[in-house]
């Protein structure tokens, strides 16, 4: 029979099938290797293009100046406090609603069809473009509440209503991953449930909440499509004394800057980009830092 | 500002009153006798009940006010002169508003300036009211709940409760913001197709929306023919980013999962993922600063005349580089999910690694894998920002690379942000275009997670 004289694994020919079937496992594994390669060169083509052009437009006077006609005394401070200022008010909102949100899904919630309402948008929410929230932002809350325009705290809500979804994900993850036997025995000495849930279950999810609050407040700084449909795209010259003034955030001053025909502008945008990407990497890094902190494995 | 004074007020009121409570119940203990709960439930029972009538009443009253203020301002002698068109008013009581609470100086508007002390006068009379109630609220309910800390008074069950209610409120946010996108939606999207047809808007293929201002003008209608927008996002977002994106990231899936070793997993995944950390908007200056001149450039070299420097192989080559961690992660998960024992079986029988994985975990993985796809589709032609700066804004239908075409999200940031009018159709095409952008991710989404689940019940 011929599959018997097939597996005589001394035959030349079967030599050069298997030497044929390694050579595909080594394409192929180079193919992977290519792949990733190539991801991460891209990368290092954007952030090294970023730093070539940006670098020299990094000064003391660019990061205390604001907003101005002439390229030469463009600044960030005015949209970097906005930015700030902005996100703080996300955090202020974002963050209690999430926390309580997810401490009720996971924790209280009776499996009924109300609840499963709450997990679909949720879940649907979190996956929504970001754009939509920013007309959401622009009917509600400029042209049905009339809040001012353009400020921090309108910005704020929107991202709000964008970033909690995130939390409320990241945090029922975390709630989840503290065992039963916490729970059983702070009820086993007389804690009542909500009392077992803030006293115990939440300090020690509260690591990983917070990992995820950071990686989400990271994503809300960076975002710019919805802060346009706000309104978030003025000529400001002066940075925003408070969460109610007339403000501009970093990436849409990147986003103005950048259409901008005078050439000099071109650097401004870069260097306005690398202030950005080095607050996103400070929070990224502090993310990790404390996953890698707090952690624990029960 | 009174206002605000208000809302400190009603703190510091609460938190006497939880402190006096708090005393209270510590002496109610001094004879000896157990208390049902402990002084500091009294202490958050009086300060939650103290606070939390008040504020709703400042919550709504806030919005009450300011239909008070302008109702005063319009029935004033200044106010009533005021320009019967809705708009021209809208503005200048907006302007009076700022010149009111100090914001600017002076309005563009004659009129702003005349009526603003009115307007500053009204404002003060009804913040006073509404801040002077909302004190005396916090002061009936605080002596209220006070008469309530007794010995056998059940203080906690009362904190919780009321703990109860603010988790099941803060969970409803979520579904009230659903309900709100829809709403608003599809709100201003009736009042768009009240002006135009739905069938226009959803088969016509011609889109220019500028509509003139005197009705005898050349082109005064506008054409809202989606079809374009529509095939310009498949078209940079289904397919030219998919290309990239499918390809590359499931092949450094395979890489990282099957190949690399752990250690060097442990660098390349969380650098992989400061791909999908970089906002959107520095990808969109990269597009339209860095690679669309290089796209153009190999488009002329290979013969293209018509290469345009706002194609869409330059906006879908960077979104489908932005979303290669996406499909990475995505397809990570579900390989992981096939079980050790398939693996094992193929190997077992002499296949080799990449055989094994060619031929029984990428089957077995697929529909993970397709979900993953259909998630980053979604998130694809949602995207905004590296469109708006690096595609086109000419609605062409064409299949090719180098050619302009536009998206739904850029049409939405151009309608939005361009001198508007609020009621003309070009604004309220937006909401339109976004009603229909958020249906189409909300069941491909829907359509993923679906399968995703199926999928993992499958071997679990």
């Amino acid at each position: 029979m011929s599959s018997r004289a097939a597996s005589r694994w001394t035959d030349g020919s079967m030599g050069k099938r298997v030497a044929k079937r390694y050579a595909a496992e080594r394409r192929f594994r180079l193919f992977g290797l290519a792949a990733v390669g190539l991801s991460l060169a891209f990368l290092a083509f954007l952030l090294i293009t970023m730093l070539m052009k940006g670098i020299g437009g990094l000064s003391l006077e660019f990061l205390s100046n604001s907003d101005a006609t002439e390229a030469a005394n463009a600044g960030v401070w005015g949209a970097l406090k906005g930015s700030l200022l902005t996100i703080l008010v996300t955090m202020a909102i974002a963050f209690p609603i999430g926390v309580l949100s997810a401490l009720y899904l996971e924790e209280f919630a009776p499996r009924n069809r109300w609840t499963d309402l709450i997990e679909v948008s949720i879940n649907n929410l979190a996956a929504v473009p970001s754009i939509i929230f920013g007309l959401l932002g622009l009917a509600v809350f400029l042209n049905f509440m009339h809040l001012p325009r353009s400020a921090p705290l309108v910005g704020g809500l929107t991202l709000a209503l964008m970033t909690m979804p995130v939390i409320v994900i990241a945090g029922r993850n975390a709630i989840k991953s503290v065992p039963p036997s916490i729970r059983d025995a702070a009820l086993g000495v007389g804690a009542s449930k909500m009392q077992v849930v803030f006293h115990h279950v939440l300090p020690l999810a509260l690591p990983g909440i917070l990992t995820g609050t950071i990686i989400g407040m990271a994503r809300a700084l960076g975002e710019t499509a919805p802060l346009l449909m706000i309104g978030m795209r003025a000529f400001i010259a002066t940075p925003p004394r408070g969460i109610t003034d007339p403000s501009s955030v970093l990436p849409v001053q990147i986003f103005l800057w950048s259409d901008e025909v005078d050439r000099a502008f071109v650097e401004k945008t870069s260097a306005a980009i690398i202030v950005l990407l080095i607050f996103m990497l400070l929070m990224n890094g502090l993310a990790i830092y404390l996953r890698n902190k707090f952690e624990r494995r029960w | 500002m009174t206002l605000q004074l208000a809302l400190v007020a009603i703190l510091v009121i609460a938190a006497t009153a939880g402190l006096f409570a708090r005393k209270r119940a510590t002496g109610l203990r001094g004879g000896g006798i157990r208390l049902n709960s402990l002084p500091n439930y009294h202490a958050l029972f009086v300060g939650l009940w103290t606070a939390l009538p008040a504020l709703l009443f400042l919550a709504i009253w806030a919005p009450v006010q300011s239909g008070l203020v302008e109702q005063a301002v319009l029935a004033s002698p200044a106010g009533q002169q005021l320009p019967d068109f809705q708009m021209v008013r809208d503005t200048i009581l907006s302007e009076a508003r700022d010149i009111a609470t100090g914001r600017i100086a002076a309005g563009f508007n004659p009129e702003s300036n005349a009526i603003a002390p009115v307007y500053s006068a009204a404002y003060g009379k009804y913040s006073m009211v509404g801040s002077a109630l909302a004190v005396l609220i916090a002061l009936g309910s605080a002596l209220l709940a006070m008469r309530l800390v007794k010995v056998d008074f059940r203080a906690r069950s009362g904190v919780e409760r009321l703990m109860m209610g603010l988790l099941v409120g803060a969970s409803l946010i979520a579904i009230l913001t659903t309900l709100g996108i829809v709403l608003s939606l599809l709100f201003e999207s009736l009042r768009f197709f009240k002006q135009v047809s739905p069938t226009e808007f959803l088969f016509g293929t011609s889109w220019s929306p500028q509509t003139a201002i005197r009705a005898d003008q050349a082109g005064s209608s506008g054409a809202f023919g989606s079809v374009p927008l529509f095939w310009g996002t498949a078209f940079i977002g289904a397919i030219i980013a998919m290309i990239v994106a499918i390809p590359l990231g499931l092949m450094s899936a395979i890489f990282l999962t099957q190949y690399a070793p752990a250690r060097a997993r442990a660098w390349l995944k969380p650098i992989l993922e400061i791909l999908a950390g970089v906002p959107t908007v520095v990808y969109g200056y990269f597009a339209a600063l860095t690679v669309a001149p290089l796209v153009r450039d190999f488009g002329l070299a290979i013969g293209i005349e018509s290469a345009s420097s706002e194609s869409a192989l330059a906006a879908g080559l960077v979104m489908g580089i932005m979303i290669i961690p996406f499909v990475s992660s995505m397809a990570d998960d579900s390989i992981a999910a096939v079980p050790q024992a398939m693996r094992d079986g193929s190997l077992a029988l002499g296949a080799t690694k990449s055989e094994t994985i060619k031929k029984v975990v990428l089957p077995a993985a697929l529909p993970g894998v397709v979900g993953g796809v259909l998630l980053a589709v979604s998130r694809a032609i949602g995207e905004t920002m590296i469109v708006v700066m690096a595609a086109g804004l000419a609605a062409n239908m064409t299949a090719n690379p180098f050619a302009s075409v536009t998206t739904v999200t850029t049409q939405i940031v151009q309608l939005l942000t361009g001198d508007q009018e609020f009621d003309s159709a070009k604004t309220l095409a937006a909401f339109a275009l976004g009603l229909a952008l958020f249906v189409i991710t909300l069941i491909l989404n829907l359509i993923a997670l679906r399968v995703v689940r199926k999928y993992r019940e499958a071997y679990e």
